[in-house]
């Protein structure tokens, strides 16, 4: 044994650093351990960011680790554009959308505003351990009573329309509100990035809401870039944690939880040592760290069931491409470094991908969102529906394939830029699983689905950050409320486990 | 009509004169096969010949198996020594008692499971990420049970050496007319007697050899009916009659903790992990909202499915199993009576019985006593050697 700590956190995501911050500045010794020689999970790697396009950190968190502001506060919201199959561009920014006609810039507008009070309304539940089922607390009670409050303030009209949809499609929602083309393919493509699911499944619509709750105060559902970008972000976490007192041992991968008369007593490294400590919460995804870190004699077969039957099929693959000089749109305009470019010009080309998935084959043609980083001069390629599961598995041709079908898709788009593109790098979700702890290769740990959500996150019975084992808390995105960069999931198992100890 | 034929079938279809069958896990089982009365005296008094083969039976194997049982069961299955079999329960991530049934460990590395209800999905759900093969040999054993005071002498008599030896619980590897047959000393009766396993191929072989060494001997096949008045006498409880699987129950009180079903002497809450563990430590501290107790009745009719109640008028539980006891001469049933009853509050009883006289029914109240289990106690059941009958 080397060491004895209050606390250690497996992996140094961002939400296991939102956690250790959380815990140690409530006085917790606390050590993270992270398996990479970098910290941030999927934002930290210099040199191939999983997640380029930081999400929002939720603002209550900022304030809860007295972070800089000026991370989130003064950064300029992200810009969509979005590019229609004759090449023309949509851009959107929040409720705003500039080059569709008159009628659906004032119907996106509205529903827009409309979207936003809803997803708001549910957004209460955010920042709220689910309620336990069976037994939830008077607290727990209390928000889910308030979540239904704010559903009910939205009015009489508004509160039906967000029950008449909220277990709908996107596709059905979208085509009534603003018809389909590139603006609804760049919200469906929202509504379904990440995820196992085309604009046709249901739920979609849920997903999309859950994208639209977050809160700044530019207004709803935006994306931003921190000054300093995702490095900053992770930086400024980093230092929250080791400035409260916080230890951070990276290229320290955890082989082990280990567990003593059925409480978490510590881990063991793969290099053998062991480090003991009362609290062990885990960044890892739900399925890693139990069936893999902890082990399954120490759970009951039921709730193993459970846990091997998430649904966690990743289907976003990476790839970045080194380009020196970025070929313009093909439409006219160039990507700079504050938009997203997405490419998916209607709902039918993002189901079409997802039908090709769903059996497990790489679509002819993906759908796709890019940044272009104009001082490592890199564009940053998320292909959406390029299954874990692939039929012949992740081999170099799988890779070779997709990269080409990325190039052919963005070819369209950005005429030349096949020519123009000096390296390339591709990570699958196979690829994304081992690298960072991740089941499935699944961005959010874990679908975003109604049967995966609140009470339900990760799986019934493991909803409130608490594990079987006495002490073991799960503080990554398969935890509610999931996924993209919120930091919620970190923040809300750091408080659970915090009030377990009483104080 | 519809039930597959077990391998004793053929010997069963012509010895039961009253074509009473039943099923039986889709076996055509005999209820009773020309008296009752007949059958249950020879249980008590000769012996007896029941088919178990319809009993689900399950193999597991591998370098894991002993922990995968052990994870299985609320027994700690580390001290069970191969060569020995076990009565075990097993429970769900809630405390609830899934079934019960009887662990053979065959070898270090080696078990056997029966039990009354299919289990290959649940086994399969406790023995997933273990180095283990689990598979259903229901079809592939056949089995019969022999019972009855002059059993170890039918043995005996067929050139068994050393059954005398075998001890209760204990599992011995022997020939009857050229077949290899696996004797284990257990049963449902309360009684000495013995369960022989063999392959399905050789059933009818095994059977004519035992049917012809127990001529002398009283020597009876039976039926159900008969076994069911036995196992009440000899303390046993029966799924489906005096509990239900937790995974069966509709309704989720239904389902019965060990606590409740008085068989907390089988939960080894200091061994390690096992499926509902937790929930059982929780329970363990706990009062049992319910409790089967098993009870003596004033008087001599069986109380089938009556109520019980506090002194007459309060409602406080029911009766499962009911049986007028022709060995003990008593009057005896298992109840499940509610908290405080049966627990802190135990006197004045009462059973309501319906007896029904040439058309007419008649209500009558009779005081009911606990007391303590199995009714049918004989030193013979355990005694090594077993006596010559």
């Amino acid at each position: 044994m080397s060491g004895r700590y209050d606390a250690i956190i497996i992996g140094a995501g961002h939400n296991g650093l939102v956690a250790a911050a959380m815990l140690a500045r409530k006085g917790r010794k606390v050590l993270v351990l992270e398996a990479r020689d970098h910290t941030g999970g999927m934002l930290g790697d210099e040199g191939f960011r999983i997640a380029p396009l930081p999400y929002a950190l939720r603002p209550e968190i900022i304030k809860a680790l007295a972070l800089d502001p000026r991370l989130i506060g003064t950064a300029k919201p992200v810009e969509t554009v979005s590019i229609g199959s004759d090449g023309s561009a949509v851009s959107i920014l929040g409720g705003q959308v500039k080059g569709v006609d008159t009628a659906t810039t004032q119907a996106y507008s509205t529903f827009h505003a409309r979207i936003g009070r809803q997803a708001k309304a549910l957004g209460v539940m955010m920042l709220e351990p689910p309620p336990g089922l069976g037994k939830a607390s008077f607290g727990e009670m209390a928000a889910l009573a308030r979540m239904a409050l704010k559903m009910r303030l939205l009015g009489k009209t508004e509160m039906r329309d967000l029950l008449r949809i909220i277990l709908s499609n996107a596709w059905d929602l979208l085509n009534d509100e603003i018809g389909d083309g590139p603006l609804a393919g760049a919200l469906a493509m929202d509504a379904t990035l990440g995820g196992a699911m085309g604009p046709r499944s249901p739920g979609t619509v849920l997903t999309l809401l859950y994208r639209m709750a977050s809160q700044t105060s530019h207004g709803h559902g935006l994306r931003f870039m921190p000054e300093g970008g995702p490095a900053a972000l992770v930086k400024a976490l980093t230092d929250c944690v080791t400035a409260a007192g916080g230890e951070i041992r990276t290229g320290a991968q955890v082989d082990r939880i280990l567990v003593d008369a059925d409480r978490a007593s510590g881990v063991r490294l793969q290099s053998g040592e062991e480090i003991s400590a009362p609290l062990v919460l885990s960044n890892a995804s739900p399925k890693t760290t139990l069936m893999t870190l902890l082990g399954v004699e120490h759970l009951d077969g039921e709730f193993v069931r459970r846990c091997r039957n998430m649904a966690a099929k990743g289907m976003v693959s990476r790839l970045d491409f080194d380009i020196a000089d970025m070929p313009s749109l093909r439409g006219g305009g160039t990507i700079t470094s504050g938009q997203r470019l997405v490419i998916a010009p209607d709902m039918q080309m993002i189901e079409t991908a997802f039908n090709a998935a769903k059996y497990c084959d790489l679509p002819e043609r993906p759908v796709l969102e890019a940044t272009y980083d104009a001082t490592t001069r890199r564009l940053c390629v998320s292909a959406q529906f390029t299954p874990y599961d692939l039929n012949g598995g992740w081999t170099d041709d799988a890779r070779a394939k997709l990269s080409a079908s990325v190039l052919t898709v963005l070819e369209d788009a950005l005429p030349g830029i096949g020519s123009a593109v000096s390296d390339s790098r591709v990570m699958s979700p196979a690829d994304i699983e081992t690298g960072y702890g991740a089941a499935g290769g699944h961005w959010h740990h874990g679908e975003l689905r109604v049967d995966q959500l609140l009470m339900l996150r990760p799986f019934d019975g493991a909803a409130q950050y608490r594990m079987p084992v006495a002490g073991l808390y799960l503080c990554g995105a398969g935890a509610h409320p999931g996924g993209d960069i919120s930091g919620a999931a970190g923040f809300n198992a750091a408080r659970a486990a915090i009030r377990d100890q009483g104080n | 009509m519809g039930l597959e034929p077990g391998p004793f079938h053929d010997r069963l279809v012509a010895l039961n004169r009253q074509q009473a069958w039943m099923n039986w896990m889709g076996y055509a089982s005999p209820s009773v096969l020309d008296n009752v009365e007949f059958e249950y005296f020879a249980i008590r008094n000769q012996s007896t010949l029941f088919d178990i083969s319809p009993m689900c039976k399950y193999s597991i194997t591998g370098p894991d198996a002993e922990a995968v049982v052990n994870r299985l069961v609320t027994r700690d299955i580390r001290k069970l020594k191969p060569g020995r079999v076990a009565y075990c329960i097993w429970c769900d991530e809630d405390g609830n008692v899934v079934d019960d049934g009887t662990i053979f460990r065959l070898s270090e590395t080696e078990f056997r499971l029966c039990c009354q209800e299919p289990q290959l999905s649940w086994l399969e759900d406790i023995g997933w990420g273990f180095d283990v093969s689990i598979s259903d040999v229901t079809r592939d054993v056949a089995g019969v049970a022999l019972q009855g005071p002059t059993s170890c002498a039918i043995l005996k008599d067929l050139d068994l050496k050393d059954i005398e030896t075998l001890k209760t619980f204990g599992i011995a590897e022997f020939k009857i007319a050229g077949s290899d047959v696996t004797i284990s000393r257990t049963g449902f009766t309360g009684d000495l007697g013995y369960e022989l396993w063999m392959k399905p191929a050789d059933a009818l072989k095994v059977f004519d050899a035992l049917m012809q060494a127990g001529k002398l001997r009283g020597l009876r096949v039976i039926g159900y009916e008969a076994l069911d008045m036995a196992r009440i006498e000899a303390g046993f409880l029966l799924p489906k009659v005096d509990f239900l699987s937790a995974q069966t129950v509709l309704r989720t009180d239904r389902a019965n903790t060990p606590y409740e079903l008085g068989l907390e002497w089988l939960v080894a809450l200091d061994k390690p992990h096992f499926n509902g563990r937790r929930a059982l430590v929780e329970l363990s501290k706990q009062t049992p909202r319910r409790k089967l107790v098993a009870i003596e009745i004033e008087r001599d009719k069986p109380a089938h499915n009556a109520l019980v109640y506090h002194r007459k008028t309060r409602e406080v539980g029911m009766v499962t199993s009911a049986l007028w006891s022709p060995t003990c001469k008593r009057n005896v049933a298992y109840a499940w009576l509610d908290a405080p009853y049966g627990q802190s509050v135990t006197d004045d009883l009462w059973v309501e019985i319906y007896l029904q006289k040439e058309i007419r029914w008649q209500r009558r109240m009779a005081r009911c006593h606990l007391v303590d289990k199995p009714f049918f106690v004989n030193s013979r059941r355990s005694a090594t050697p077993p006596a010559d009958f």
